[in-house]
């Protein structure tokens, strides 16, 4: 649970199972708590009651072993104005102890996998929009964490790098990474994870497939599972498809 | 190294190469203002005030000057880099980094302490060629000068971390911070004000703090020296206590 000093009560007896090698989707309107649940997970928010573990590492207690284990991709890109890209990377790896020699060349393979190695000298504020999305998910990976947290990764971004980011984590999900996925887009929850949660003001109103979702809402696909969940059923596309043919 | 002392080191780094990276104005300026005190009130003003306590006024001041520029250059590299960071949220990485509260506060203290640290000795470097600048009792000057930076990169840990705008630090470097190094007796002795003032000054703690860095220098003791360096320890220890203790709670650093 998570209460703010205001009295606004974010996260209400949330409780969730991430698997080990899942790729798992939490899906909600915005204010829903989704990012306050991801924030409670890295230590960036703490948890007015309850418990979070992660591969068994308790996140308050044992907060050490927990952060290890995550790499975090924010919704809002939190970049440090005063490194380059390459630095960004460098340091943020530093931070969760790793060797120099074993930075280097991790920063060399994902400058390259995520075509920033002409931009490496850069400071990161002249970077565009998709390139500061692109370092963003790279900074998550330098420390090889066992669960990627991606809160949003392809807000805003253009087509071409929402399809390559995509190619990405589905690789890396199946090299063993836990991903934990907030977006807004269905079409790209349903593509990727194996299980989808949907949160509504703090707190998890229904876990399940794809379809085990449509089912429970008793509709044709996520979306208007979705409609459903935030009491807006009226805007189903395929309902007024099927309306439209009926008359 | 182990991967707690290369966080550490990555932690601290980064703080010491964000001044650096802005050295024009982190170091460049803080010297050339330096400089033009020493011009102003030891070459111009000096020569008028002769001597104070058997000493040439411009050899009086230097070591107030170094105090204050280390004091600070350590406040404000702090306040300012650990404001910018929750600004821009770049704060984040390292909060949600496996680095203790402890290992966090010492990092985000060390980069003003250090800045400090390099206006300070270039200051003394220059003053060592315009003037014939004594070290009388290295043993209390060193302790004394460090114990200043480090209280007061732990003010500008405690107002960076508190601030929520740039105005929240500017005020409290203009209206509190700077006032006091003033009347501390930077370009003056205490002793040489009329009452009230002189007993007013008392009651300022940069007033000791000006008088044991001088007594390090010069041999000139205005304060207690023992109590001086006892005062000054305590208040640093307690403001490290108060500081570890919020970062522990991560107040306004974790929501």
């Amino acid at each position: 649970m998570k209460r703010y000093p205001t009295g606004v009560e974010a996260l209400r007896c949330v409780s969730l199972d991430v698997e080990v090698g899942e790729f798992f989707g939490l899906l909600g309107p915005n204010g829903a708590g989704k990012s306050t649940l991801i924030h409670c997970a890295t230590g960036l928010a703490q948890p007015t009651a309850g418990t979070i573990r992660i591969f068994g590492h308790d996140a308050i207690v044992d907060y050490g072993d927990a952060r290890q284990a995550v790499g975090l991709a924010p919704q809002e890109p939190n970049l440090d104005w005063f490194l380059t890209v390459e630095e960004t990377l460098d340091y943020h790896a530093g931070y969760f102890g790793m060797p120099k020699r074993e930075r280097r060349a991790r920063a060399a393979e994902l400058l390259e996998t995520f075509s920033l190695v002409e931009k490496r000298n850069e400071r990161t504020r002249t970077l565009s929009g998709g390139m500061k999305r692109r370092l963003i998910l790279a900074r998550a990976l330098m420390h090889r964490p066992r669960l990627l947290i991606l809160d949003e990764p392809t807000a805003g971004v253009d087509i071409e790098l929402r399809l390559e980011l995509w190619h990405y984590v589905k690789r890396i999900n199946q090299e063993g990474t836990t991903i934990l996925l907030t977006t807004h887009y269905l079409e790209e929850a349903e593509q990727l994870c194996d299980k989808i949660a949907f949160i509504n003001q703090g707190e998890i109103v229904a876990q399940g497939s794809s379809a085990e979702l449509s089912a429970k809402y008793g509709v044709a696909n996520l979306e208007d599972a979705y409609l459903a969940l935030v009491g807006r059923k009226e805007l189903s596309r395929s309902r007024a498809e099927v309306e439209e043919l009926a008359s | 190294m182990s991967a707690a002392q290369i966080r550490f080191f990555t932690l601290s780094r980064r703080e010491v190469n964000r001044f650096l990276k802005i050295k024009k104005q982190t170091v460049g300026a803080p010297l050339l203002e330096t400089f033009l005190y020493i011009s102003v009130f030891g070459a111009a003003l000096g020569s008028r005030i002769d001597q104070l306590h058997g000493i040439d006024y411009v050899v009086f001041v230097i070591p107030g000057l170094i105090m204050m520029a280390w004091a600070i250059n350590a406040f404000s590299n702090n306040s300012s880099s650990i404001l910018q960071q929750k600004f821009q949220g770049a704060i984040q990485d390292q909060l949600s980094s496996p680095a203790s509260p402890l290992e966090l506060l010492l990092a985000f203290s060390l980069g003003g302490f250090m800045r400090g640290l390099v206006v300070a000795v270039l200051t003394f470097t220059a003053a060592s060629f315009l003037v014939d600048l004594p070290v009388e009792h290295i043993l209390v000057l060193i302790p004394g000068l460090f114990l200043v930076g480090f209280f007061f990169a732990q003010l500008g840990v405690l107002i960076g971390v508190r601030a929520e705008q740039f105005d929240d630090v500017a005020m409290a470097q203009t209206f509190v911070l700077q006032p006091l190094i003033f009347l501390g007796g930077v370009f003056y002795s205490a002793a040489l004000l009329p009452e009230p003032f002189e007993t007013l000054t008392h009651f300022n703690p940069v007033y000791y703090m000006i008088a044991l860095v001088r007594y390090g220098f010069l041999g000139y003791a205005e304060a207690n020296v023992a109590l001086s360096l006892l005062f000054l320890t305590l208040a640093t220890a307690a403001l490290f206590a108060v500081n570890l203790r919020l970062f522990s709670r991560g107040y306004k650093l974790r929501a």
